[in-house]
Formats: structure tokens, C-alpha cells, sequence
């Protein structure tokens, strides 16, 4: 399925996917329409652009989040939305792409994403990267998640644009190890945001209605 | 200009004046009609009609200036002048016929001039006051100077906030003016995202793949896409005075064979350093592109760790020989690498090279980030 307010855009993807020998459920532009229509064709993969008409890229994410099962969502978004993309995925999108990624890259990031790995750009590993920090330096007491030294580096190589392969092969590691060890920094993220937002619930009062 | 709270100052005025009136009627009626009722009756009717007429005049835009108010002061000073004709004489602690209307034409000059013209106003009032009284055959010393110093006050009083009152007024005028102009440029800004930047974006993409000539129009395109982006952008909350957001100063950089990564949280260092450290990437990445090649790709990676800003500027270029910059070093011959790192040195931070042939290399600036 393919959420974009673009047209052109929209059916660009879409052909991209359909020539990829995806099947492309729905193409919608609108937020609202978004959700409705993945709760009636339950799409797989959702390709989500940020910039919506009505709700926010990031209130889909999370409403597409929320389904059951959810879909794997990959944001592709312009340039300089970088609140936004964090938010996203921190709601539960499996990754992030720029819009002018190309088209090979494209099909490529729907591939890993289907298969149920992060999509990690390098413009996402320095976000991950940056909301731990902040979370670190935070005066509460350190209940937020924390990379290990590990995953920080694995991070940092990631943001500066190494590849797995060119990080395996730096520190000596597996393919797969390194591509698991992203997966858990993005995991612990989203953990924490639900439960961040359990307790804001439960702090509120909405847990009793 | 015409402000709103202008208008509701004269019909403030307009009321105390008809309000006044009333009172005088009461108090010469209390008093009997004084000496002279006859005269009396002509002045409270001059004082009638002059109510009405400036209740009226200073109630349009046009008439409101210099004659109606001398105009006004001249009627306002000749029925307090008619005061020992119609009270015959001294009488204690009465008031004058015009009773307390005369200060309406005080007023007015305040709300017209300001502090100082009320002052003047107040002025010229009392002194006809005080000559009624003079005229009365009162002593000097004996002189009640009460109606005098409460003139002086509503008059400054008066003038000095309706002054007052024109300047908020058009400070909010200023202030509602840049607003609309700050929505105007969101909305723009909103439908050059809506249309302008998703089609560069997209001629970008197209371009990639056609490939040829039309790859090189899908870069401009892309770049243009990241200008644009960058001019019309709704970051809200610009960083306070003196510094600014490295993030920004980076994100310049971004384009085809650039990435730039940075955190969702500003990285605010002192201007001068963030232009500074923005410079010494600048030079690195002008670098690579002089020795990898004009499209070679290049990542930069900014990232803030316990009061530290770190910029990283990495190419998957042939790398540096070892030694070779030492080389350069020691020939006197300072090599870029060499200038960013007495930049960045300058700044109080560091610089680490790592490069191995064939590996690319890194380029890590360190600078200290202020609390």
C-alpha cells in the first residue's frame, strides 16, 4: 500500500513496486483514508510519506501500528523532517528512506523491509543515535533504554555510512550480527515509546475509562 | 492613523462633558440661580450647546485639530469668565457656573496633544479660574488652588496615557502585520512542499534512472530541491541570540554525493564556532571532492556526546598514504588536512585523521560545546 498526497509521486511508486512484482493493494493520499483503507485490504508493507494532508505522517504510523497484525511501514520522506522521521519510527515504522533515494535503493529498502529488517540510512542512525543521547542526559532517573558500547558504534559507523559488509568486515563481526545489533537499538526505541505511553496513560487517568 | 482606542478616548470625553453639564445645572439650581439667573440661564445654555456641538465635531476624524480645540478652549474659558457676572462676587468655596465642564476642553487637549498639551490646557483653564476668583475680590493667599492642581492631573494624566494607549495600539498593528506575513510564508512554504519539491524530487529519481544527460538534470534538480527546501523551511524556534544550530549550518552540504546525518535535537554552539566548525567541513569536503573525484560520495555525521560536538567527514576515497601528512608537515607544506585541524584547534577542539590506502578516510573534528 502506498500513502503519498503527491499524485504523481504516488503513482511513480506504485508502478515501481507493481514492476518489482509487488501487488499494490491501495494507493491513497490522505491519512484518514490511510488507516481506513489498511484496516479493509491489510496491506503488508505500507510505504508512508510524512507529509500528509490531514493527520501527520507520524499519527498514521502509529495508527497503522496499532493494528493487528501491524504492518511493516517504511517512511520515505523529503528531506528536513528529521522530528517527524523520529517520531514515525519511533511509533513503530520499520524505516526510513529519503525520497530522493533511488529507485534501486528504493526497491531495495521494500525488500529488507518486508523481510522484517530496519532500514537503517545513515540520516536515521544519527536520529537513533541522538534520541538515546538525549535520553541519557535527561535529569530523571536513567530508566530510558541504553545502547551498549557495542550498539553505539555499530551506530555511529551506520550514520557515517558505512555499509553492514564494510562494518562486519571493521569490527570484525558477522553480517548478520551487525544487522541485529541495529534491529535492537531501533526495538528498544519503540519499546520504550509504548511504554512511555502506557505510563503517560496511566498518569493521566486513561487507563480507567 | 485612526486607532480604535482613539475614538473610544473622545467618547469618553464626550460623556464626562454631558455628565458635567448635568452637575452644573444641578449646582446652579442648588444655588438658587445665584445672583443673576437670567445670565446664568444664557451661560448654561452656551454650555449646552457647545456639548452637543463637540460631542458631535470630535467625533469625526476630520474635525478633530488644532481650531476645533482652540475653538473649544475659547467657549470654555468665556463662560468660566462669566462666572462673577452671574454669581455677583465672591462666593466661599463655590464653584464656578461651568462648574467641573471646564475641564472638558483639558481633556481634550490631552487626548489630542499628549502630556504637554494637556498641561498647557490645564493651565490656561486655571488661570481664568483663578482670575474669577481674583475678579470676586478673594485674597491671593486665599485662592483655592484644588480645582487647579486636580486640572493639572486629569490634563498630564490624561494626555500621558492616551499617548500611551496610540503607541500599544500600533505596536499590536506591527505585531498582527508580521504575523500575517509569517503565515503568508507558511503557507507558501506548505505549497512549495505540496508541489514544487515533491516534482524536483521526483525529476531527481527519474533522472537517476534514464541516466546520461538526464542524470545530470535529476542532480540539479535535486540539488535545487535541498536549496529550496532549506530557504522556505518551518523549523520553528530559532536559537537565541549569538548562537546557532550546527544542524543547519550542515545540512547546506546535503546533496546527491552528500549525506548529511545529524540528531533531532539542535546542536547550539556560540555562532562564530558553528560557522567556524561548518567552514572546516566545507574545506574537508571540498577535499574529497578535489581528490576523489567531483561526485565521489561523502558522509557527514554530526553528533553531541557529553558536552561534545563531533563532526565527522568521511569519503570512500583512495585514502591517505601513511605518513604522508607528517611528510607534508615536515616540508612546510601545510596540507588541507593540516589547515582544518588549525581551525578547528583554534576553536579549543581536536582533530583525528584516520585514513588507510584504499579505505577511505575520516576526518573526526571534536569541539567543546558551551553549557
Amino acid at each position: 500500500m502506498v500513502v503519498d498526497d503527491h499524485p504523481m509521486w504516488r503513482d511513480g511508486v506504485a508502478r515501481d513496486l507493481a514492476e518489482a512484482g509487488y501487488e499494490v493493494v491501495a494507493a491513497v493520499g490522505e491519512g484518514a483514508q490511510a488507516l481506513r483503507v489498511a484496516a479493509a485490504v491489510r496491506p503488508e508493507i505500507v510505504v508512508l510519506d510524512l507529509q500528509l494532508p490531514d493527520l501527520s505522517g507520524v499519527e498514521v504510523a502509529r495508527g497503522l501500528a496499532a493494528a493487528d497484525p501491524p504492518p511493516r511501514v517504511l517512511v520515505l520522506s523529503a528531506s528536513g523532517e528529521q522530528d517527524d522521521v523520529l517520531e514515525a519510527v519511533k511509533a513503530g515504522a520499520a524505516g526510513y528512506l529519503l525520497k530522493s533515494a533511488s529507485k534501486e535503493d528504493f526497491l531495495e529498502a521494500v525488500r529488507r523491509t518486508a523481510e522484517g529488517d530496519a532500514v537503517f540510512t545513515p540520516g536515521l542512525a544519527g536520529l537513533v543515535l541522538g534520541e538515546y543521547r538525549r535520553l541519557a542526559a535527561q535529569p530523571a532517573p536513567a530508566q530510558g533504554p541504553s545502547l551498549t558500547e557495542r550498539e553505539t558504534e555499530v551506530l555511529r559507523l551506520v550514520a557515517k555510512g558505512l555499509s553492514y559488509k564494510q562494518i562486519a568486515e571493521r569490527l570484525v563481526l558477522s553480517h548478520r550480527t551487525v544487522q541485529n545489533h541495529v534491529q535492537n537499538t531501533l526495538n528498544k526505541l519503540q519499546l520504550h515509546n509504548r511504554v512511555e505511553l502506557v505510563r503517560y496513560a496511566i498518569e493521566q487517568g486513561l487507563d480507567e475509562s | 492613523m485612526v486607532t480604535a482606542v482613539e475614538g473610544s478616548f473622545w467618547r469618553t470625553v464626550a460623556v464626562f462633558r454631558a455628565a458635567s453639564l448635568a452637575y452644573a445645572l444641578v449646582v446652579f439650581l442648588r444655588a438658587g440661580g445665584y445672583a443673576d439667573p437670567a445670565v446664568g440661564w444664557l451661560v448654561l445654555g452656551v454650555m449646552a450647546l457647545w456639548t452637543v456641538a463637540t460631542v458631535f465635531a470630535y467625533s469625526i476624524e476630520e474635525f478633530r485639530g488644532r481650531p476645533l480645540l482652540a475653538a473649544d478652549m475659547l467657549v470654555t474659558v468665556g463662560c468660566l469668565l462669566a462666572t462673577p457676572a452671574v454669581q455677583g462676587g465672591y462666593q466661599e468655596d463655590s464653584l464656578p457656573i461651568t462648574a467641573t465642564w471646564m475641564g472638558g476642553a483639558v481633556l481634550a487637549w490631552g487626548v489630542y496633544g499628549g502630556r504637554r498639551a494637556g498641561a498647557v490646557a490645564a493651565a490656561i483653564v486655571s488661570l481664568a479660574d483663578l482670575w474669577t476668583r481674583g475678579a470676586g475680590g478673594m485674597e491671593f493667599e486665599k485662592l483655592p488652588i484644588n480645582g487647579t492642581v486636580l486640572l493639572f492631573l486629569a490634563g498630564v494624566l490624561v494626555g500621558h496615557v492616551a499617548r500611551l494607549a496610540r503607541k500599544a495600539e500600533a505596536r499590536m498593528q506591527e505585531a498582527i502585520e508580521l504575523e500575517a506575513a509569517g503565515r503568508e510564508r507558511e503557507r507558501l512554504a506548505r505549497g512549495i512542499h505540496d508541489s514544487v519539491l515533491q516534482v524536483l524530487a521526483l525529476v531527481q529519481r527519474r533522472g537517476q534512472e534514464v541516466g546520461g544527460e538526464a542524470a545530470e538534470l535529476g542532480r540539479l534538480a535535486g540539488e535545487q530541491e535541498a536549496a529550496l527546501r532549506e530557504l522556505v523551511s518551518l523549523r520553528p524556534g530559532t536559537p537565541a541570540e549569538g548562537s546557532a544550530d550546527l544542524r543547519v549550518l550542515l545540512q547546506r552540504y546535503g546533496s546527491g554525493s552528500v549525506t548529511v546525518s545529524v540528531p533531532g535535537t539542535p546542536l547550539t554552539l556560540p555562532a562564530a564556532v558553528a560557522a567556524e566548525l561548518a567552514a572546516a567541513v566545507g574545506a574537508a569536503l571540498d577535499n574529497v571532492a578535489r581528490h576523489c573525484g567531483e561526485r565521489a560520495p561523502a558522509w557527514v555525521f554530526a553528533e553531541s556526546d557529553d558536552g561534545i560536538v563531533t563532526v565527522t567527514v568521511r569519503d570512500e576515497g583512495p585514502g591517505i598514504p601513511e605518513g604522508r601528512l607528517e611528510q607534508a608537515a615536515a616540508t612546510g607544506r601545510l596540507g588541507m588536512a593540516q589547515s582544518i585541524r588549525g581551525r578547528v584547534e583554534d576553536l579549543g577542539g581536536t582533530v583525528t585523521v584516520v585514513s588507510a590506502p584504499g579505505r577511505g578516510t575520516e576526518i573526526e573534528m571534536s569541539v567543546p560545546q558551551p553549557c
